[in-house]
């Protein structure tokens, strides 16, 4: 009881002491948001800030796109190496064939695409027609067939697992190191992503970062190069120790 | 053009064409054997080792596919420089070049991931057999991996068959507007507005790649369905 009372009494002494010095370096604070404005004028003074625009409509695109593809992939993966799907042969090959399509022969389709069901030049519309990700069901494909032995599946099924509950309590605790992969690579390649986006926004308000930063071509390239390079960095640190724990780690021991 | 059989003759007949498919059979003869190589030593020398900076190595290996494309254009062209411009010769091996360092972090990082899944008793076994670190990489890890290495096989050739951002990338300082097929079917499409001659080019490209695609299926135990992994 004392050593409880004693720790919450410390707890607080410190947080009044991180309150106190947090005020009183209010003015350093000030200056070091001059020195950033100062720094990042270019961008933050382009256009009336429309940068600020181009990051939303980014965080938007990336973040419904990136959900999306990521729970579709690991499904689909999941799905194609596990259970008795009619025509999974076919669904592989054309998974394999879609990646090998040049995004030439597939921006124009897309596009008319979008543009019949009305969504041409909305940010909805590109989310849409960016939300598939083959590279990343093969890759889960290819992670399910090594992790989930049928042995496993066999176990589940013993006890009473249906498919969808195979894919609950089996599929989805065992890839953690799967999702990070996926989501990685897929945040780069809609982070990057720069064909569709250029096929389909056409008002620079509704325009996003990897289309916009041509703007500051001349002022700021390499400030914007390097905020644009920030995020893939920093989620690569973030995942690299689910990574590196193994694409494949068996669930069953011999 | 209006589509048709003669549209995929006429595209044929186009005199870019030709030198755009020979720069392509150029990478995949010097630069795709390249990165192959590059990707699994440097994930195999990674893994055989307990080496501190193994993140900061992969990080940097990483970075230049990091770089989005409209940056990159600006990058890359004050990396190569302006004045290759007249020396068509040399041009090629820049794109090679740019395409092998943005091209190889990634496929690192999922080798690298693939090699780490190993059973580590498995290599115990192999060390008790009398194994030296190479022979444990070549007798083991790359057989263990052979899906994931086929995967990439076929993803790195067909990446160079279909090339397009890397040329795109030297466009003005270089003169590379019409360097590859899909170049040129993006120049069909989208500055002729001959969208049939795009597609027409795209799709006599596609047909290696699913010849490519067909043999990797058929040759390997892609569409096996799961396994019991010590089997």
């Amino acid at each position: 009881m004392e050593l409880g009372s004693q720790r919450r009494n410390s707890r607080l002494i410190k947080v009044t002491l991180l309150i106190m010095t947090f005020w009183a370096s209010i003015p350093v604070f000030w200056i070091l948001r001059d020195v950033g404005r100062m720094i990042f004028a270019p961008i933050i003074y382009f256009d009336n800030g429309i940068f600020f625009t181009w990051l939303k409509n980014t965080s938007i695109f990336v973040g419904s796109a990136l959900s999306i593809s990521v729970i579709c992939c690991i499904t689909a993966g999941f799905v194609l190496a596990v259970l008795d799907v009619p025509f999974r042969r076919f669904l592989l090959f054309a998974t394999l064939v879609t990646m090998l399509i040049p995004i030439t022969a597939m921006a124009m389709p897309l596009y008319v695409m979008i543009d019949g069901i009305g969504l041409n030049d909305t940010l909805l519309g590109l989310i849409l027609a960016s939300s598939f990700f083959p590279f990343g069901a093969l890759l889960s494909y290819l992670y399910y067939t090594s992790v989930l032995p049928p042995d496993l599946v066999g176990m589940g099924r013993i006890d009473g697992l249906g498919d969808f509950g195979i894919y609950r309590y089996l599929g989805i605790p065992l890839s953690k190191s799967l999702i990070s992969v996926v989501t990685f690579f897929c945040f780069v390649s809609l982070w990057n992503s720069y064909h569709l986006p250029r096929i389909l926004l056409v008002e620079p308000s509704k325009s996003i970062m990897s289309i916009g930063i041509e703007a500051f071509y001349g002022q700021g390239t390499t400030l914007i190069a390097i905020i644009m390079v920030i995020p893939s960095v920093l989620l690569y640190l973030a995942s690299q120790k689910t990574i590196a724990r193994g694409i494949f780690s068996g669930a069953v021991k011999e | 053009m209006d589509g048709g059989f003669e549209t995929f003759l006429l595209v044929l007949e186009d005199f870019r064409v030709g030198p755009a498919i020979f720069n392509v059979l150029f990478l995949l003869a010097v630069f795709v054997p390249l990165m192959i190589i590059t990707v699994l030593s440097v994930s195999l020398l990674l893994d055989s080792v307990h080496f501190k900076y193994d993140r900061a190595t992969r990080l940097v290996f990483l970075i230049p596919g990091l770089i989005p494309v409209a940056v990159a254009v600006l990058f890359w062209s004050s990396v190569v420089g302006y004045d290759v411009v007249w020396d068509k010769s040399n041009i090629r091996w820049m794109i090679g070049a740019i395409s092998f360092s943005t091209g190889i972090g990634s496929w690192i990082i999922i080798q690298h991931g693939s090699l780490r899944s190993i059973s580590q008793e498995v290599l115990e076994a192999g060390v008790v057999d009398g194994c030296n670190r190479f022979q444990l990489a070549w007798r083991l890890k790359l057989p263990m991996i052979s899906r994931y290495v086929a995967y990439m096989v076929i993803l790195l050739i067909v990446g160079a068959l279909q090339i397009f951002n890397e040329p795109n990338l030297l466009m003005y300082s270089n003169m590379t507007t019409d360097w590859s097929p899909s170049q040129i079917a993006f120049t069909y499409a989208f500055k002729n507005a001959d969208f049939a001659g795009g597609v027409a080019l795209s799709l006599i490209m596609l047909i290696p790649n699913v010849i490519l695609a067909l043999l990797f299926v058929l040759n390997s135990d892609f569409m096996k369905k799961s396994k019991n992994s010590w089997n």
